[in-house]
């Protein structure tokens, strides 16, 4: 088997916009997927609302697509019903930092046997361009017109403290990595938080200075930092500075998880 | 092995042209039927995969298929020629 039979031909081509970073999400996970040898009948994708939460349509197994925010929710619910099932949940960043805020916590502090990918593109997408939680500083929105005043939400700080037990962030760009994390994450048990930054080129990159696609990818190309150089920088007193984005794996542990196979 | 684009899923957003460490793809001129400038494939009997896939029994390279977000870059196994049967009439 490959990538490609995961994949529903009759759906393709999806309707994300061109250049949208989320079809490289599901390359990932798919080829993560393929790696560890789930079968078709034993995997479940589930998704909210938004751009990200259409992934799970055009991916050949049994998918749920839920209300608003409550992927996890359902997704747990699933777990504990048949833990014979392996579930990936795709979730955006408005469906995971802000509707679902306080499931993705309470998700994170049971520590439910999933793999959540979260494609953060720092805006609501499918609604008009709305800014999300994890608009950075100064972007652009149609809700944020001179620039957001507020800091980002640190969605890996998050589920750090909340109690997840693998906690990674990479971009669309570092293809490679992610799926080396996205693998991490189904393999470790327990609750496993990927955080995918990805480019939204017709609702963020337009109104924030990438009027190309491959400018956000340029972008996350050259302000992606380490979290081990970070740690380093730190240590040696040194300033990091606020734009860059912290690239790495955060926490691998192992609290006891909910849901995992006898 | 042979590189290729596939037009239907293609939506021409260039990213692969950023990736390959070869430049494989460079950016498209026309646009096709349906309006899109796919990227074209510049001598891609260069790429590392095709050339060496079966050797190493793995994909080497693939950075262009995993970032391209529309699935549309695989390979495809070259086709064994077919000898000719040639009647000879004496």
């Amino acid at each position: 088997m490959s990538e490609e039979d995961w994949l529903r031909q009759d759906r393709l081509p999806h309707i994300f916009c061109a250049g949208c970073g989320n079809g490289t999400v599901i390359n990932c996970t798919l080829s993560a997927v393929e790696q560890i040898g789930w079968k078709r009948q034993e995997t479940v994708f589930v998704s909210g609302i938004g751009c990200s939460s259409r992934a799970p349509g055009y991916i050949s197994t049994d998918s749920l697509h839920t209300t608003h925010g409550r992927a996890l929710a359902f997704a747990t619910g699933i777990k504990l019903a048949n833990p014979q099932l392996n579930i990936v949940v795709f979730t955006g960043d408005g469906d995971l930092a802000a509707i679902g805020g306080n499931h993705f916590i309470h998700a994170c502090r049971r520590n439910i046997d999933l793999t959540v990918v979260c494609l953060n593109n720092m805006i609501y997408g499918m609604t008009g361009g709305q800014g999300s939680p994890t608009t950075p500083m100064g972007g652009l929105s149609t809700t944020t017109p001179y620039g957001s005043g507020e800091p980002a939400f640190d969605l890996c700080g998050l589920a750090t403290a909340a109690g997840a037990n693998y906690v990674a962030r990479w971009t669309s760009y570092h293809v490679r990595e992610l799926t080396r994390a996205i693998l991490t994450g189904l393999e470790n048990p327990g609750f496993s938080f990927i955080e995918s930054l990805v480019q939204c080129p017709t609702n963020y990159g337009r109104r924030n200075r990438f009027k190309q696609v491959a400018d956000q990818i340029e972008y996350f190309k050259s302000h992606t930092i380490l979290v081990e150089k970070a740690a380093r920088m730190r240590e040696k007193g040194e300033m990091i500075p606020p734009e860059m984005i912290l690239a790495g794996e955060f926490v691998r542990r192992n609290r006891p998880a909910l849901g995992v196979r006898p | 092995m042979r590189l290729q684009i596939d037009e239907r899923r293609c939506k021409g957003c260039n990213l692969c042209t950023l990736v390959c460490p070869y430049r494989i793809f460079k950016p498209g001129k026309r646009a096709n039927r349906r309006g899109i400038v796919v990227p074209e494939l510049d001598r891609p009997e260069r790429c590392a995969n095709c050339r060496l896939r079966h050797l190493y029994g793995r994909t080497l390279c693939g950075n262009c298929q995993m970032i391209c977000p529309d699935q549309a870059i695989s390979w495809k196994e070259d086709e064994e020629p077919v000898p000719k049967k040639v009647a000879i009439e004496y």
